[in-house]
């Protein structure tokens, strides 16, 4: 699969995927969406598809098609791509009364989203931006992870060479995620599960986002105690040549 | 949660962590390699030393003057005893009178004759440095002596860090580098014979160790017949059969791995316990290949350093006298018969497996092995270095005594065990 393929993934099941938390962390974003109830379906040819819906002042992702109000059809994955990046449009073929929505509401928090995932050392000083910035930084890598592992030629690899079972990746008294191995491939999904066959774990926000923004590389993190791991580690081992591309694909 | 008995002090690692602080500004990653604290295994990395300050027989004492039993023994090379006298005072005249010269000593040919003389089915030896020399070198050597360029080799099996040993997709490995591997499950001769008849006239060796003694796995010797089938089909194919005894040299059979197992290999490779510590490894072969061996242009500024050879010479010697893998064989089993016994008494079911020479241990409570890593770190703090997932070493010079301290400090930890996981126990 392409690079292009595999980035309109990511920029599906991980950074739009990342519209969820916005609205939970960022005040703007929860007022832009509060009384809106709709769905739009993306549709990649030969990529990816997926509904966004915005309900009850939340925002859900699901994979695959469903009922929507606007669908949007894109020609490839670099049509896609070119469309996260602010230089594209899509070609709506449904819901065409309603893409004032689109043009005002969503692109408004694709910014939101962008400010959120793009720090500088002046907005990590505020407490509440550095912990939003953090999780959602760590949404997007282990959602990204899961889908270079599914499709990145060069991470199927390491991700068939993963064990099955379950890898827990959290902050010590903060966000969770876990890595799902199981039929050959990977899914990640927020929160903890009952018994993890392995744990990653990281002291704190700060040594998250020390990691997650390589200003600490994972060896010292481990050594030093900022980060953990434990149980069955061919699993992270596995993992780990996966998630350097995850750094190499959001950058 | 039981508490640590009232008398027992934890080792604490003070001197250790701010090393590592120094370490971390001037060195990649602190300590790279295989002796890293997250390379190791180190689970949590608090509970493990990290650096040692001196060694002798079978303990190390670390910067924070902490002593432990040590049962890794270096990876390997301590076989005899940490500062074996006979070894030390044969490569301390040898280093007086020269180490790395312009030529090579006479102690290189009196050690090759040594290795001839003692390895069964040798014709001649070969000198570098470390385990990975040996083995890029024997796979060289197939490659010259059939003109062919297809490896096979077993899943998981490790032979060193040269890149036609690692994985494509890992850092700083390409493709090409392991294009010409092909992969057998370990106990599996019809997979070989499958791969001949895949790859016909393209195979030039097979390199597999004595038996498989991977990390994470149990480890699992040679099915009856296995190995004779493999020699058989390596014959008949014309594939040069290179067994890596890198690590189980010198801890099976003085006469190499090969001979604990009754076959004989075209090509063996040596290193750890062949000169107590000092830096040395050796290829040795069959006469057929002598040729392809001179051939192969492979060589290393310290390859011919005389220090080592002299060590080697007087560690083999010292191993033949005193029987040394029967003797760590005998030590191993009643060293694993203990610990099982333990962790019994506890409800823990510990599986040991390989030659008890060098064991590997886990506890299958849970399949996520955190109760091992558990008991491992709970060792740990009481002096006793057992690193989680890699096999074990015993060295000649672990004592009765060393044993009953080391099933003391096991029954303790598993205690530990049993209580921070009583729903997972027996
Ligand atoms: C079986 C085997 N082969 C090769 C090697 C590589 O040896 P070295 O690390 O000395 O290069 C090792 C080291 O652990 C080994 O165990």
């Amino acid at each position: 699969m392409s690079r292009e393929t595999v980035m309109s993934y990511i920029n599906v099941f991980a950074v739009l995927k990342n519209m969820e938390e916005l609205v939970r962390v960022d005040s703007v974003s929860e007022q832009l969406i509060k009384s809106r109830n709709i769905a739009i379906q993306f549709t990649v040819h030969k990529g990816p598809k997926a509904v966004l819906a915005f309900r009850n002042g939340e925002v859900m992702l699901t994979r695959g098609g469903g009922k929507a109000d606007i669908k949007l059809y894109f020609f490839s994955p670099e049509h896609f791509n070119r469309m996260m990046d602010g230089k594209a449009n899509p070609v709506p073929y449904k819901g065409l009364t309603k893409i004032s929505f689109l043009t005002g509401t969503f692109m408004k928090l694709a910014e939101r989203l962008e400010y959120y995932l793009r720090p500088d050392e002046e907005k990590l000083k505020d407490r509440d931006y550095f912990r939003a910035n953090t999780e959602m930084t760590a949404y997007a890598a282990f959602f990204a992870l899961s889908e270079i592992g599914n499709h990145d030629e060069k991470a199927l690899h390491s991700s068939h060479a993963i064990p099955d079972g379950t890898i827990l990746v959290k902050v010590v008294n903060g966000p969770a995620v876990t890595v799902i191995k199981e039929k050959g491939s990977l899914r990640t999904v927020k929160g903890e599960p009952d018994s993890p066959r392995c744990i990653l774990s990281f002291s704190s926000l700060e040594s998250a986002h020390l990691v997650l923004n390589g200003k600490l590389d994972t060896y010292t993190a481990l050594a030093t105690g900022r980060m953990a791991m434990r149980g069955f580690i061919p699993m992270i081992e596995n993992m780990n040549p996966i998630l350097d591309q995850v750094a190499e694909y959001l950058q | 949660m039981i508490e640590a008995k009232e008398d027992t002090k934890l080792n604490t690692y003070k001197k250790s962590q701010e090393l590592f602080q120094r370490a971390v500004k001037v060195i990649p990653t602190g300590i790279p390699g295989h002796l890293g604290p997250v390379q190791s295994q180190f689970i949590p990395t608090s509970d493990f030393p990290f650096y040692a300050e001196k060694a002798e027989g079978s303990y190390f004492w670390d910067l924070d003057g902490n002593k432990f039993i040590d049962y890794m023994c270096a990876y390997g090379p301590n076989v005899l005893g940490y500062n074996n006298p006979v070894v030390d005072e044969a490569a301390f005249a040898q280093f007086k009178k020269g180490n790395c010269m312009a030529l090579p000593g006479k102690v290189q040919v009196e050690f090759a004759e040594l290795l001839v003389d003692t390895i069964d089915g040798a014709d001649w030896a070969m000198f570098m440095k470390n385990g990975g020399d040996a083995t890029s070198f024997a796979v060289m050597a197939a490659r010259a002596a059939t003109g062919r360029k297809k490896l096979v080799r077993i899943k998981g099996g490790y032979h060193g860090v040269a890149p036609w040993t690692q994985v494509d997709g890992h850092a700083g490995v390409v493709k090409e580098d392991v294009s010409n591997n092909l992969f057998m499950e370990w106990n599996d001769a019809e997979a070989f014979e499958r791969l001949i008849r895949e790859f016909p006239g393209q195979i030039a060796g097979l390199i597999a160790t004595p038996y498989d003694h991977r990390i994470f796995t149990d480890n699992a010797l040679p099915k009856p017949g296995y190995w004779q089938k493999i020699r058989q089909l390596c014959t008949d194919n014309g594939i040069v059969l290179i067994i890596d005894d890198v690590r189980c040299g010198f801890r099976l059979d003085m006469g190499g791995s090969a001979k604990y197992f009754g076959f004989e290999p075209d090509l063996a490779c040596y290193c750890k316990a062949l000169a107590n510590g000092y830096n040395i490894s050796s290829v040795v072969g069959k006469e057929s290949l002598r040729d392809a061996a001179s051939k192969v242009f492979y060589t290393g500024s310290y390859w011919s350093s005389a220090v080592p050879m002299a060590a080697g010479i007087a560690c083999i010697n010292e191993l033949k006298r005193i029987d040394g893998p029967r003797l760590m064989i005998e030590k191993g089993e009643k060293l694993t018969e203990g610990l099982k016994k333990a962790a019994e008494a506890n409800g823990i079911d510990l599986v040991i497996s390989g030659v008890p020479s060098m064991f590997y241990m886990r506890i299958a409570n849970d399949n996520s092995l955190m109760m091992h890593q558990e008991f491992c770190a709970e060792c740990a703090k009481r002096g006793v270095f057992f690193v989680s997932h890699h096999n074990h070493f015993i060295n000649c010079s672990l004592s009765d005594e060393d044993i009953a301290k080391t099933l003391e400090v096991a029954e303790e930890a598993f205690r530990i065990v049993k209580k921070n996981n009583p729903d997972k126990c027996n």
